[in-house]
């Protein structure tokens, strides 16, 4: 596949060239951009780096080292709903590691993997910054605090009777 | 000045030198890694770690600056247990394959360790495994030797600007990389294993044949372009190793032109033995049998002679000695470059040095591709662009130069004059004139918007011209070369002190040919002229392949065809076909000699490298020749020949004294009186042809080398390109076109490329493009013919 | 901004509209005295006058290392020719800390007028909210309310008539602890991967792009406008000399009612854990507190009655750090958090320092094996020596805070490491 194939819409490109407008250089919209090439498709392959670095005139090099430095830039596809348990200390002395098993046993898979129906990628973070709601998992970036094995499953349950209504 | 004490000691240094140089400036030893004193500080090795007095913490002092009364301690109990630590940290992931690493030996890595290192590592965890990358031609990369000091990403980013280098991931998964599919494009690289303190990126040529203390060293002066830089040259015995960059050189590092020629010098392609062409062949024969046939062919003939700029000044005083010994009356022809021979108010070389270059307030280059013409150039004036100041570019491509150029202009040779002009109304619009102005505008009809680009930079307070190739070898040069001179005088940058008049030359050695031979001079492509018109009898070829480089192959050509051909040289190369004898005269690196640079600066090589096989020194065959055939022999010792050569050049008698040689500046010829406008061009091609050089390609030595060929191989760029709308305005696309040139028609594979300036045909590979590098004008005239 | 009715009461300064249903949005918080000063700081006071309020004041930055916000304000070059830069470190990061977060969900308002004020003492034309990328929704709520600030005129060109005029832009991280030090966090500002800058040259005179740059935490710009409404003077006289106003703790771990608190500095770490976060889980006293953040050393019941200021957590041999509290009963297993927060480290190190790059890496892998009982004698050396000499050898903090919990374990706990070996040390 070549870089041509993947490209932002005129809309998007209109809304970088404004982002742009808002930084010193350049360069500052980089993870912004990222941002929107992985909302736009899913994660950042090697192909969306070389067009993003065309978009903003960067080296190829300079968005390698910025997407392999941030955990939330993603170079394999994920499920559609990220569960990211937080395990650090606050969490972990509420349980979080518990919950964590507890997740994995009701999705079926090991911690780092994706569910076979592509619906789940379950992972452990650090710190979420909400100790105060130990323990925390993001759902795609959606805080749910002091969240419970059973809170847990019941949003796992409702997520997969969503996808069986659809299919 | 600011005072510290270091290990009680008081010391003095510039305010704003960090600790580390200060140590090191007054011989206080401190271990480091990560420093390097080319590249911006990193200070991620923590190595240079250093006591300060009153301080809670030990500070880095690469990166820590010194301050007024500070007390700094390199040395304590526990200090030595930091640094010790440091290699422990360092050593936990290292493979300690010290006896199968080609770093062995010079490695700073190995050294600490026996330094500084604890005796026994106590990291009993697995170690990481980390991937390879692809560093281009010539180097190895094995990364999990690579200790993170980040001296290649800094050497990519600020040096050679291409900046693929880069840093992955982070924590201790953090690795330095490449592009994975992209191998890296510098012309700089072979001076990554340089820099790499441990065995991570090693040279590619030079892997596993040889260890660092095997190889005795010669300083020596590379010939490979009129930079001159010095070098050392690595052997064993008499087979030349490698080439490095001599440390404490103005410039630490060279091109990969300069460093892999080296395997040209054991080619197959060397001359090694005087030949004799008999029923047809060359065929090996003894010196007296060679000379014998040269003084047949020669003898009382009208002879022409070409000779390469790159021989040392001792050797082309000889070739002077010998023509006027032998043929008084016989034209001489270096360099292959120009087609006129009028005189240059500013001739070949330079007024500046390169520090003067990289500090001035503005840089112009016009028509040169500066990368491949000359690298260490280029990498000073990428240093000046990253201290923020400007450099401007008109020629008729936008050559890539890895790094921001200011204003940029693209041009067509033929608009050069319009270029000029409009430099000079915008320059006599703000009052500064001189004189000639006036003539020389009213000479030219048109003007082109890009002399905008040229006048902004003159009105700078110091303003270095890089007058490159694309002028040097037009055919009204010595009038365009005028009109930049009076633009330079107007301006205020024309004075003695303040010259920023710089004609970048062909090679070295320049502005001594002027002295030694100026007054016997002829263009190459008359001298082919004479031999097809029968003024000539024959030719005598000293190192120049005029075949494979410059502006008159298919002359050339047609002139052999019709005469015979002595040749004297270090390679054969395409010329062999043509000559009648041969007579193996010394390499560059084989000689006692002295060079000068673009700058006139003089370096004296004195410690030369065993020869291969029977060649001599160039100045020893030439006296040789003469007493063959017949003459006086004028010097018999090369102290006689370099009191010859100091007679004809004053500024070169000091040279060979004791300390003079490093500093004696020769500069460049100027000719005050001439006075030439520009004329219009008479022919009616429609496309200006500029061919491009290439460093890995261009002169015999780089063709004789496999290693610099394959790297050529990689940088190649289509034969022949123009700029799309030429294309498109015929209606044509991509593809085999019928070219006409003033030798005729001929098909050749035409490509496009945004960066060649509309209206110009630019040769991409010379040489497989035959004809089109004798010409200055061509017009596409269709499709293939069927 | 406005203080509950009576400055004098006050208990609460970011804090204090924290509970009012919607003060996300412009006309509520107005309604609650938003933006009511601001006019007043643009028309009638100048630099000096609010780089000396906040210097009396004696406002510390509450972003972890508690320098003098006046004084910081004070080092920035003027007239340089180049612009200066206003940015708002929210990259809450430090594992224990989560009060930024609630400043920017429920009060945005209070810190786009924090950093108005501050922009303008510091003649800010472009201000930059650095918010961790995880903060989606904080996030959005930043940008609607910055939304609803331009449009009335409180962002943009021309403030309010005044003819100054600051733009703000909220920038999100993507996971990278480390791009709350400062220095990381002016990398990664400009696109480049988060690792931190040595000092000198400091951000005040070469930071963003090379030019002049103030970094202040969340909560030390939320309180500038109070400072300014109610006087340097005022804030001077909450808390105790040197140690003044309130703080934000953060507690988490073993308490009943873990959450954010803002008190007067000063209150003791004994009151704050009994009476604001309804004791502990089980038992009476704390076995392990970590006072500032993650990285700071660990206090024990010894320190139960510490006074919750910078100076009395220093003498106590440790940091008051970014406020956060992270509380341990006699239930928790040392051996894993210390061992938890070696992987934390580990995988959060920048990478450029050789000491923490392989330091981290190293006690992540030893305090692995030990929690599963594959220690071994030599390992507590080991610890001690790659832990110690990690710390205060770096570019930045991060290695001395990967120290500090292996450091803290081995000094109070070396029993519970001794007990986990495979192998015995003698
Ligand atoms: C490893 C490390 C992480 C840090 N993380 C944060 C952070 O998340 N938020 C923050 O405000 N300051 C953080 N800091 C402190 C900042 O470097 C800086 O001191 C602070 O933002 C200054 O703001 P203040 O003066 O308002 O406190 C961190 C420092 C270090 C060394
Ligand atoms: S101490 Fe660690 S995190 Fe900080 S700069 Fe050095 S390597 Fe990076
Ligand atoms: S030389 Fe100073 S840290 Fe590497």
């Amino acid at each position: 596949m070549s870089a041509d194939a993947v490209r932002f819409s005129e809309e998007r490109l209109a809304e970088i060239e404004t982002l742009v407008k808002r930084y010193p250089g350049p360069q500052s919209a980089l993870m912004p951009v990222l941002y929107m090439a992985q909302e736009d498709f899913g994660y950042l392959s090697m192909d969306t780096q070389k067009m993003i670095a065309g978009v903003l005139g960067l080296r190829l090099m300079q968005v390698r080292e910025v997407v392999t430095f941030y955990t939330m830039f993603r170079e394999q596809p994920c499920g559609t709903h990220l569960l990211e348990v937080c395990t650090n200390a606050g969490c972990m002395l509420n349980g979080a590691y518990e919950l964590a098993e507890h997740m994995c046993k009701t999705l079926g898979i090991k911690m780092g993997e994706t569910t076979p129906d592509g619906l789940f990628t379950i992972a452990e973070v650090e710190c979420a910054g909400a100790c105060g709601g130990a323990p925390v998992v993001q759902v795609n970036n959606i805080y749910h605090e002091k969240a419970t094995p059973d809170s847990m499953d019941a949003l796992i349950t409702h997520v997969r009777a969503q996808a069986g209504g659809k299919a | 000045m600011t005072s510290l004490f270091i290990n009680n000691q008081e010391v003095e240094v510039t305010p704003g030198t960090s600790i580390l140089e200060a140590c090191r400036e007054h011989g206080h030893d401190v271990p480091y890694f990560c420093y390097h004193p080319e590249l911006s500080v990193a200070a991620n090795c923590r190595m240079c770690l250093v006591e300060v007095e009153g301080w809670g913490k030990p500070a880095a002092s690469c990166c820590t600056p010194v301050s007024e009364g500070m007390k700094v301690k390199t040395q304590s109990a526990s200090l030595a247990k930091d640094r010790e630590m440091v290699m422990e940290y360092l050593l936990i992931h290292h493979p300690l394959d010290c006896p199968v690493c080609d770093q062995g030996g010079s490695c700073k890595l190995q050294d600490y360790t026996v330094e500084h290192g604890a005796s026994k590592g106590r990291y009993a965890e697995p170690k990481r495994a980390v991937v390879n990358y692809e560093l281009g031609p010539f180097v190895n990369t094995c990364m999990t030797r690579c200790i993170h000091c980040t001296r290649c990403v800094r050497f990519a980013d600020e040096v050679a600007g291409t900046g693929d280098i880069g840093i992955l991931n982070r924590s201790d998964h953090m690795s330095i990389a490449g592009i994975v599919e992209e191998a890296l494009e510098s012309e700089l690289s072979g001076n990554l294993p340089d820099i790499c303190p441990v065995g991570a990126l090693l040279d590619k040529p030079s892997h596993d044949v040889s260890r660092p203390w095997e190889m005795s060293h010669h300083k020596s002066t590379c010939t490979q372009c009129p930079n001159g830089c010095d070098i050392s040259i690595e052997s064993r015995g008499d087979e030349v190793m490698r080439i490095r960059p001599i440390d404490g050189s103005p410039e630490p590092w060279i091109c990969d032109r300069g460093r892999y020629v080296y395997d040209a010098f054991r080619s197959d392609n060397r001359i090694l033995k005087p030949t004799v062409r008999r029923d047809g062949a060359l065929e090996e024969a003894t010196w007296d049998e060679a000379f014998e046939q040269v003084s047949a062919l020669l003898k009382g003939k009208r002879v022409g002679i070409l000779f390469s700029p790159d021989w040392s000044i001792e050797g082309q005083m000889a070739i002077r000695l010998m023509r006027d010994a032998l043929f008084p009356a016989a034209r001489v022809a270096y360099g292959l470059h120009r087609r006129d021979m009028r005189s240059f108010a500013f001739e070949e070389g330079f007024s500046m040095t390169t520090a003067q270059i990289e500090a001035a307030d503005q840089v112009v280059v016009l028509g040169s591709d500066l990368r491949q013409r000359l690298p260490l150039l280029m990498q000073r004036l990428r240093k000046r662009s990253r201290a923020g100041k400007p450099v401007s570019r008109i020629g008729a491509m936008n050559y890539r130069t890895n790094m921001d150029i200011s204003s940029d202009a693209l041009v067509r040779p033929r608009d050069w004059a319009a270029v000029i002009a409009r430099a000079m109304e915008q320059i006599s619009q703000v009052g500064k004139t001189a004189a000639g102005f006036d003539s020389w505008m009213a000479a030219v009809p048109e003007r082109h918007e890009a002399g905008k680009v040229l006048a902004d930079a003159l009105l700078a307070d110091s303003c270095a011209l890089l007058v490159g190739e694309e002028i040097r070898a037009h055919e009204d040069a010595a009038a365009l070369i005028h009109g930049l001179d009076l633009l330079m005088r107007a301006c205020g940058h024309a004075e003695s002190g303040n010259d920023g008049r710089n004609l970048i030359p062909e090679g070295m050695n320049r502005q001594v040919l002027s002295a030694t031979h100026g007054d016997v001079r002829v263009s190459a492509g008359d001298l082919f002229a004479a031999a097809s018109a029968g003024d000539l009898d024959a030719l005598i070829l000293i190192g120049s392949d005029p075949v494979g480089d410059g502006l008159f192959p298919s002359a050339a050509k047609a002139a052999l065809a019709r005469v015979p051909l002595v040749q004297i040289g270090s390679l054969s190369g395409e010329m062999a076909q043509f000559a009648a004898v041969q007579l193996p005269a010394a390499a560059y690196s084989e000689v006692a000699g002295t060079f000068v640079n673009m700058e006139g600066r003089i370096r004296v090589a004195s410690n030369p490298i065993k020869s291969l096989g029977q060649e001599r020194p160039l100045w020893k065959v030439m006296m040789r020749m003469i007493q063959v055939m017949g003459a006086d022999v004028p010097v018999v010792n090369l102290d006689e020949l370099r009191a010859v050569v100091a007679n004809r050049l004053p500024e070169l008698a000091g040279a060979w004294g004791a300390a003079a040689a490093d500093t004696v500046l020769i500069k460049p010829r100027r000719n005050r009186d001439v006075s030439y406008t520009p004329v219009a061009r008479s022919d009616s091609f429609e496309l200006d042809v500029v061919s491009r050089y290439s460093m890995y390609r261009e002169g015999m030595w780089a063709r004789a080398s496999d290693l610099l060929s394959e790297a050529g191989r990689i940088h190649a760029l289509d034969d022949v390109l123009v700029h799309p709308q030429t294309l498109e305005a015929k209606g044509m696309t991509a593809g085999e076109h019928r070219v006409r040139t003033f030798l005729g028609e001929a098909t050749y594979h035409i490509g496009l490329r945004e960066d060649v300036s509309p209206g110009v045909l630019f040769v991409g590979k010379r040489g497989v493009a035959g004809d089109l590098s004798d010409v200055s004008g061509a017009s596409i005239v269709g499709g293939a013919s069927e | 901004m406005t203080i509950s009715s009576d400055p004098k009461q006050v208990k609460q300064i970011c804090f204090d509209n924290i509970n009012v249903p919607d003060m996300n949005k412009l006309a509520v918080a107005r309604e609650h005295g938003a933006y009511a000063f601001l006019p007043t700081v643009l028309k009638e006071f100048d630099s000096a006058k609010i780089i000396d309020e906040v210097k009396t004041s004696g406002l510390r930055g509450r972003g972890g290392a508690g320098f003098p916000t006046g004084l910081k304000w004070s080092f920035v070059p003027r007239n340089t020719g180049k612009p200066t830069y206003l940015l708002c470190n929210a990259d809450e990061g430090e594992p224990g800390t989560f009060k930024d977060r609630d400043i920017m969900r429920f009060d945005p308002h209070l810190l786009i007028e924090g950093m108005i004020m501050a922009g303008f003492a510091l003649n800010v034309h472009d201000a930059y909210i650095y918010i961790r990328g995880e903060f989606l929704h904080e996030a959005n709520v930043m940008n609607e309310a910055i939304a609803e600030a331009y449009a009335a005129n409180l962002l943009g060109e021309n403030i309010l008539g005044s003819g100054y005029s600051m733009h703000l832009t909220v920038h999100r991280g993507a996971g990278a602890y480390i791009c709350g030090e400062e220095t990381a966090l002016i990398e990664s500002l400009e696109g480049k991967p988060g690792r931190p800058r040595f000092k000198p040259p400091f951000p005040a005179v070469e930071g963003f792009y090379g030019c002049p740059t103030v970094v202040n935490n969340v909560e030390t710009l939320a309180t500038v406008p109070a400072i300014l409404e109610f006087g340097g003077q005022w804030h001077a006289s909450i808390g105790v000399p040197n140690n003044t106003g309130c703080k934000i703790f953060s507690v988490s771990g073993h308490v009943n009612k873990p959450g954010n608190y803002e008190v007067p500095m000063g209150t003791s770490l004994k009151t704050l854990i009994e009476e604001y976060c309804g004791g502990l889980q089980h038992g009476t006293v704390p076995k392990v507190i970590i006072p500032g953040g993650s990285s700071t050393p660990w206090l024990t019941a010894e320190h139960y009655d510490t006074p919750l200021t910078y100076d009395a957590l220093m003498k106590a041999g440790s940091f008051l750090g970014s406020g956060a509290i992270i509380v341990m009963d006699e239930t928790a297993d040392l051996v894993a958090l210390t061992h938890r927060l070696a992987h934390f480290y580990a995988h959060e190190s920048c990478g450029q320092c050789t000491p923490c790059r392989e330091g981290t890496g190293w006690l992540e892998r030893i305090m692995d094996r030990v929690e599963h009982g594959k220690g071994n004698a030599k390992d507590v050396a080991v610890l001690k020596d790659a832990a110690t000499h990690m710390a205060g050898r770096t570019i930045c903090a991060l290695a001395e805070g990967a120290a500090a919990p292996v450091l803290s374990l081995l000094k109070f706990f070396p029993e519970d490491v001794k007990t986990r070996l495979a192998e015995k040390s003698s």
